[in-house]
């Protein structure tokens, strides 16, 4: 087992001792949804700022079956892998046809109209309220409205989604996202369909968005308008790249940083927004590789200096 | 039998017509170059030929098979493999991976495309392998392609082609841009690969060509204004006129 997985491992023990378990619970989902975008941002070489569509609609559809038939848990959440990945099949097919800026804001686009669809449909949505009064039944008698259990239940969800992404990066489809992204013209005369990858690319970051939809549903107990928003879709990006979008785990740390200044911080200080903003320009402009660059880069500094120290000696 | 034949090949971007009814036949096992002054279509018949875009009209038989209008990502699984005049790799890939990919794509089959180890694959990764031993890369097969020199990225450009296990090898200008030295070495890099590929090469140096060529078809305004052996061709008027003296009022 590498470094990684025991840092990740030790994390997963660590975290809701350290903060609140619905904090700590809502990190490893913006995690998982944060995979999701990764493999599109980071492996792709697309910018999507429309991934709430497929958070939301998960949310909404496996969160209103929850609600009127309260069914089972693991059927919910197939569900909602099953709505993300099909609205993401949808919105990439329009999306891959396009480049550049226009892919951009066809994302964008598409993901207000969704938003706007829940926007209006009250009877279903509840609009701007929300869609509240979602349960999380129990399973083999395990009671999820307790915070711990419903934690480490999401814990191993969060594990099982990282494998099953690292897995897919180290597959040959992970390098053949990589070709793409790095030169998609070579990448069509050697023979690939470019189109076809960045739509596969699509579906599975959608389903990953639409798990962490329906975790996200079941631990506030509530769809709120904004899950299917354009901040929401922001939000994702912007964590993933403060993160590292260049690694596998770059958006664990992205969702760590992010939710905890969000959760944490806001109590303290309401002006917490700001803080991320720098955060972001540092990014930008000196760790282009997000906070997994920053630590490498201490670390070969760290080594040079000892180097250094030791020819001095 | 021709492995590769066009028929009045033909396309026009718009007022344009940067080739004009281009009729060739490319026997198998042979180096057939195309030569021509810059802007002559030299490249558009590459792209026609390997579906970068499609014909405004005319045909392209490959290995007696109707390909015209096939798109890039299909012409490649039929075996035409192409470098390209500017260097075209993928940057942050390892060199092993860069042929990696083009070896892959013409693999036998994809299964475990999404699940299965990519170094799992035994014979993509031996072929993409030899192909950089091919270009003499293969020291520096775990660099990634943006950190080596202008004119190894131009023997990595051919290996990614080489990788693709090609029926028909289309080279374009492999030599551009090098140093003399580099260049020394590029030629003997391509004269090694002849005879055991069916090649196409594209250049506008004419010392290159000469040596290497079996036939040689020139191009001149989107036109072939002759077609012969090396010799034939440094006889031919037509060519001297096209290469010296440009457009010669008569």
């Amino acid at each position: 087992m590498s470094r990684a997985w025991l840092a990740v491992l030790a994390a997963v023990v660590v975290l809701p001792l350290t903060v609140r378990h619905a904090i700590a619970t809502e990190i490893w989902i913006f995690a998982i949804f944060g995979l999701g975008l990764n493999l599109l941002l980071g492996y792709t070489g697309l910018l999507s700022f429309g991934q709430s569509t497929f958070f939301g609609s998960a949310a909404y559809v496996a969160g209103y079956l929850l609600k009127q038939y309260a069914i089972n848990v693991f059927v919910a959440l197939a569900i909602g892998v099953v709505v993300g990945a099909v609205s993401a099949a949808l919105v990439g097919y329009l999306c891959v046809q396009r480049s550049g800026l226009y892919f951009i804001m066809l994302t964008f686009a598409l993901n207000q109209m969704f938003y706007f669809i829940a926007y209006q449909w009250t009877t279903v949505t509840g609009g701007e309220d929300g869609m509240p009064g979602i349960g999380r039944p129990a399973l083999l008698g395990v009671d999820f409205r307790n915070p711990l259990a419903y934690y480490v239940f999401v814990a191993a969800l969060f594990l099982l989604s990282l494998w099953i992404m690292k897995r897919i990066v180290e597959s040959p489809l992970g390098k053949i996202l990589q070709a793409i992204r790095e030169n998609d013209v070579r990448a069509e005369a050697v023979g690939y369909d470019v189109p076809s990858f960045k739509l596969l690319a699509f579906i599975i970051g959608g389903g990953f968005s639409g798990l962490a939809g329906v975790l996200y549903a079941m631990l506030f107990g509530i769809v709120p308008l904004e899950a299917i928003g354009f901040v929401f879709s922001g939000n994702v990006v912007f964590a993933t790249l403060i993160g590292g979008s260049g690694s596998l785990y770059g958006p664990i740390i992205g969702s760590f940083v992010f939710i905890w200044l969000s959760e944490s911080v806001s109590v303290v200080w309401e002006r917490w927004p700001l803080l991320l903003g720098v955060a972001f320009v540092i990014v930008v402009l000196f760790f282009r590789g997000g906070c997994v660059e920053a630590w490498a880069r201490f670390w070969s500094w760290r080594e040079r200096r000892r180097a250094l120290e030791g020819i001095a000696q | 039998m021709a492995l590769l034949q066009t028929e009045t090949l033909t396309k026009a971007f718009g007022a344009l017509t940067a080739v004009n009814g281009v009729t060739l036949e490319v026997q198998a096992g042979t180096l057939h170059s195309i030569i021509g002054p810059n802007g002559a279509g030299k490249t558009t018949l590459f792209n026609l030929l390997t579906g970068q875009f499609p014909p405004t009209s005319g045909r392209i038989v490959f290995d007696g098979r109707d390909i015209t209008g096939t798109p890039a990502h299909r012409i490649a699984h039929l075996g035409l493999a192409r470098s390209f005049q500017r260097t075209n790799v993928f940057p942050a890939l390892s060199l092993l991976d860069n042929a990696w990919i083009a070896a892959f794509a013409r693999g036998r089959s994809w299964r475990g495309l999404v699940w299965r180890r990519s170094d799992g694959y035994a014979e993509v990764a031996e072929r993409a392998r030899a192909a950089l031993a091919d270009v003499g890369l293969a020291d520096k097969a775990d660099q990634p392609a943006r950190e080596i020199s202008h004119g190894e990225q131009r023997q990595l450009e051919l290996a990614i082609a080489l990788a693709a296990a090609p029926r028909v090898l289309l080279l374009d200008e492999p030599a551009a841009g090098l140093s003399p030295d580099e260049m020394q070495k590029m030629v003997a890099l391509v004269r090694g690969l002849k005879g055991r590929y069916t090649i196409v090469l594209i250049e506008h140096k004419m010392d290159i060509i000469m040596g290497v060529s079996d036939r040689v078809s020139v191009m001149h305004f989107g036109s072939l204004i002759a077609e012969g052996t090396p010799a034939e061709i440094q006889r031919n008027p037509e060519v001297r006129r096209a290469y010296l003296g440009g457009m010669v009022a008569e």
